[in-house]
């Protein structure tokens, strides 16, 4: 028995290790004779930004079917670089391809499509509604983003699939031919071919598709051999660039590190669980093995974000994906720190929550597309990403993780024995640390806001919406602390506060990007303001359940201080 | 003495409430922001004593219509009070103690910070710079309030304005100065409004100016602009009728819409007549040799907006190209000049020019919060910790 609890952490982190390790090891090599796994490695550029083909194709089938690859009706894997060429090599195949996702039972029956018992249907099934998806598209089209219905949102949606389709098939993006003997930026293919018959780098990509139509494997690689050689010579950073890329891609690191995250928090739990069982033996080792999994998720995490940097090429915080994905990793961190303070456990339970969480509300974030779009002009500063942005970014994870932490006390104390007088003090302590932290780096965060506004337009403070959120984080934080210090709330006080810095910080993440005003008013999702309303009932539940009479908390510490209130009182 | 009348002002208590009331004003004054400009919000919500808050700002229209309205103390009342609490509590409980340095860094700064807030929302002024490519400009216009200007070229090196500003034109109203050469009689004055051609034009609203080179258009009075539909510039429009004396000299349609002056004579004398934005003549010129806007490969997004332009200042001998572009702004004569716009095909810029004489206090402020935080937290907190962790 004590050698298995001894051996339990060392264990874990030898699985995660090996886990994380696999999917770089495991080959996605695409079983062809045609050399698929370089060709998905060539550079194209699309939405401004260089990346492989592989990117292209994968995103855009993410985009039509919320896959990255196809299953045929006999179970036969396709996969999206595959998909990509049949589409624009062999459009009479690749119109009976079943992906285009559509749910909405209104549109299906616009289609005449709602007697079938599955969701995703090929361009030749669309294909005869054509004139009345555009007709309703353009009478969509015509209203506020906000006050469409959902048959009109979904509309939209498949108008835009659609096009989305028509171009890819046509060739008019991604720009496929790079800079190699002519000009010095990418260009369109089908553009090049129409001006110039005779243009060098189009008529190499054009002579491999051909052998491809004609399913002449030799000619293809051949080809493609000479094409990629050129690549490396001519464009040498972007084809290095691509590759990794096309590794990353399979690799998908962060769901490796939810997975992980997951199981770090079910080991966390377990201990806390031995620890109330009295079993604290069990309850170190769980602690110790939750600890080791969080390490190694944490590390696949960083390599993930470190990989967007270099792809990129800016500041890890761009966008709200990678916000989402940046706040998980910087709890992480704060989870790791309070854990060596307090050997509850707590921290890394907690880190586990916020890194799973976090991690989850990026992947649908990410499904619509790119996750490395460019941005707007005025946002095209890598200073002010790397400063404002990252530090404001730190505040959002802070104010969460004293929020979470306050959650346990609440849980633990309402519905545990596990907090003692010096457990619960100590907890205090951290979530008193933590909002101290959040107070600063929300305050920094925020007024390094304001100088870059005071750079780009001359206007220190706009009170544009999400200033304004920034803004009320901070003043959430100086509330907690003054009155604390005030002597007006006391640990619970403390707790039940800090739960709804919860709710400010999800307001100005999120829902500050939904009322589409002001400058920050960068990707509204409608799904998203349902799982904010969710998130926020919980929180209001939590702080009810917070402001429970102590008297009737089963943790003795409280009991105690009730008992003593009383005492107190009746002086 | 003045302890005992501070000592009320000086209690956490009040912190705390002035804390909750800023993050409900701040809130409300989030949400107010989509059905009205931002502008109308800042002056209702954050530059006011106090502010009539709709309820019905908190629930969207199509769930539900909820009438009435709440009072509630302004961001002016509220900057106001977290001042005198601040400088009470300090007063009344001043001690000067190393523990203590770091909140009272911090909050000396929090001072400097409203009080620059206060410094920028009474004495900042904005106002931009439109050029065409090629041409030059000496005047900064101000799109929030108009003016009538009339011009008399006779002189060979300088032009005559007179203008009069737009709280002196209302329908109906005739005005009369010496300064004039004519009268003008404002038969209608549109604080906003839209030009319609002459295909376009409504029959009622035709024929009613009868000079010009815009008698054949027409324009319509439009409500204000509060920002809804992204429209938040007014842009005014007039019908006038001239007189020389008895002699009427014919109605026109004044607008800014209409860039060109237009021709008047009186007495074999010629006149340029025009309704433009308020302009500010400065004693430097900036001429505009190249705009450029650059997209991202394949796509219509914008990747940068510059300007190059020639910037003429005699005063200061200054003769200089400049590029301005976004997050570079140019700072001369105690204004800073941004890129913030473009005329349509690309034609021309639109820079942004702003005075503001404290510009340079929130720098000043927030460090010096900043470096207090860090004091206190770090003298407060680390060693508290390291105790715990013990």
């Amino acid at each position: 028995m004590k050698t298995l609890q001894r051996a339990l952490p060392w264990l874990v982190l030898i699985i995660a290790l090996l886990y994380s390790g696999q999917k770089v090891v495991d080959s996605d090599s695409i079983p062809s004779r045609f050399d698929l796994d370089t060709f998905r490695e060539i550079p194209v550029s699309a939405s401004g930004r260089t990346k492989p083909l592989d990117t292209v194709a994968r995103n855009s089938l993410m985009n039509l079917s919320g896959r990255q690859s196809i299953r045929t009706e006999d179970g036969e894997k396709i996969s999206a670089v595959e998909w990509y060429l049949e589409l624009i090599t062999q459009p009479e195949q690749s119109v009976q391809r079943r992906v285009f996702r559509i749910d909405h039972p209104d549109v299906l029956a616009l289609l005449g499509l709602d007697s079938e018992k599955r969701t995703r249907f090929s361009f030749a099934e669309i294909r005869p509604a054509g004139t009345e998806i555009n007709r309703q598209a353009n009478l969509a089209s015509k209203l506020k983003a906000k006050a469409r219905d959902p048959f009109q949102r979904a509309i939209l949606v498949l108008n835009q699939r659609l096009m989305l389709f028509s171009e890819l098939s046509q060739l008019q993006r991604p720009y496929l031919v790079p800079p190699l003997t002519v000009g010095d930026d990418w260009r369109s293919f089908v553009t090049v071919l129409n001006e110039n018959p005779m243009d060098q780098d189009a008529r190499m990509l054009l002579k491999m598709l051909q052998s491809y139509r004609d399913n002449d494997a030799e000619a293809f690689n051949a080809e493609l051999e000479k094409f990629v050689a050129l690549v490396d010579s001519q464009v040498p950073y972007d084809a290095r660039k691509a590759r990794y890329e096309v590794v990353f891609n399979h690799v998908q690191p962060f769901i490796t590190a939810s997975a992980l995250y997951l199981i770090a928090f079910l080991l966390g739990c377990f201990g806390l669980l031995s620890s109330q069982l009295s079993k604290p033996d069990w309850s170190t080792a769980l602690l110790g093995s939750m600890t080791n999994a969080i390490i190694v998720a944490f590390i696949v995490q960083t390599i993930g974000i470190a990989s967007r940097v270099y792809l990129q090429g800016r500041p890890p915080v761009t966008n709200l994906y990678s916000s989402a994905i940046f706040i998980g990793w910087f709890s992480i961190i704060i989870g790791l720190i309070i854990d060596r303070q307090m050997k509850l456990g707590l921290g890394g339970i907690m880190a586990s929550v916020i890194g799973f969480g976090t991690l989850i509300v990026a992947h649908n974030l990410g499904s619509s597309g790119d996750t490395m779009e460019m941005m707007q002009a005025v946002l095209d500063t890598n200073f002010w990403l790397a400063t404002h942005v990252v530090v404001v970014t730190i505040g959002y994870s802070a104010t969460f993780f004293a929020g979470f932490l306050a959650t346990a006390y609440v849980l633990l104390g309402v519905f545990t024995r596990v907090l003692d007088r010096e457990r619960g003090k100590s907890l205090t302590k951290m979530v008193y640390a933590v909002i101290c932290f959040a107070t600063v780096t929300s305050f920094v965060g925020t007024v390094l806001g304001g100088i870059w506004a005071d750079q780009s337009w001359g206007r220190f403070w706009g009170w544009d919406a999400k200033e304004n959120g920034a803004a009320l984080i901070v003043f959430m934080n100086l509330l907690i602390l003054h009155a604390r210090w005030g002597g007006m709330i006391k640990d619970r006080g403390l707790a039940v506060l800090a739960i709804s810095g919860n709710i400010i910080t999800a307001w100005s993440w999120f829902g500050t990007n939904m009322l589409g005003v002001g400058l920050h008013s960068y990707g509204f999702t409608q799904s998203a303001v349902f799982w904010i309303a969710v998130f926020v009932l919980i929180q209001l539940t939590l702080m009810g359940i917070g402001l429970i009479p102590l008297s009737f908390w089963r943790s003795k510490f409280a009991r105690a201080d009730a008992a003593q209130g009383l005492i107190v009182d009746s002086k | 003495m003045i302890k005992k009348i501070l000592k009320p002002w000086a209690s956490l208590k009040l912190t705390v409430v002035i804390f909750a009331l800023s993050i409900f004003l701040i809130f409300a004054g989030t949400l107010a922001q989509v059905n009205s400009g931002i502008w109308t919000v800042v002056d209702e919500y954050f530059r006011s004593v106090m502010v009539t808050i709709p309820l019905q700002i908190f629930v969207p229209r199509d769930i539900a219509n909820i009438p009435g309205a709440i009072w509630f103390p302004g961001g002016l009342t509220l900057g106001v009070l977290m001042f005198i609490n601040l400088i009470a509590a300090h007063v009344v409980r001043f001690k000067f103690a190393k523990k203590r340095i770091g909140i009272i860094i911090t909050h000396f700064g929090i001072i400097l910070l409203l009080v620059g807030e206060f410094i920028t929302g009474y004495a900042a002024q904005e106002g931009n710079l439109t050029i065409l490519e090629g041409q030059t400009v000496n005047f900064v216009e101000d799109v929030r309030a108009s003016e009538l200007s009339v011009t008399d070229q006779s002189a060979p090196d300088d032009d005559r304005v007179v203008v009069v500003p737009d709280r002196f034109l209302e329908t109906g109203k005739t005005i009369t100065n010496g300064l004039l050469p004519f009268n003008i009689k404002i038969t209608e004055w549109m604080p906003n409004s839209q030009m319609l051609g002459p295909a376009q034009a409504p029959p009622s609203r035709k024929g009613l100016a009868d000079s010009g080179m815009a008698k054949d258009l027409a324009a319509l009075p439009l409500p204000r602009a509060n920002g809804v539909d992204g429209a938040t510039v007014d842009a005014p429009s007039a019908y006038v009728t001239l007189y020389n004396g008895e002699q009427r000299l014919g109605s026109f349609l004044l607008s800014v819409y209409i860039d060109q002056p237009q021709r008047v004579v009186v007495d074999g004398r010629p006149y340029l007549i025009q309704v433009r934005f308020k302009r500010t003549y400065k004693p430097y010129s900036m001429r505009l040799i190249d705009f450029k806007h650059d997209l991202f490969t394949g796509t219509q997004m914008a990747r940068n907006y510059s300007s190059l332009v020639q910037l003429v200042d005699e005063e200061r001998n200054v003769d200089r190209e400049v590029l301005i572009y976004m997050n570079h702004p140019l700072r001369h004569a105690g204004e800073t000049f941004y890129q913030a716009s473009f005329l349509r095909g690309d034609t021309g810029t639109v820079l942004q020019v702003v005075k503001n004489p404290g510009w340079l206090i929130p720098y000043i402020s927030s460090s010096l919060v900043a470096l207090g935080m860090l004091i206190h937290f770090g003298i407060r907190l680390v060693p508290a910790l390291r105790r715990s962790s013990k």
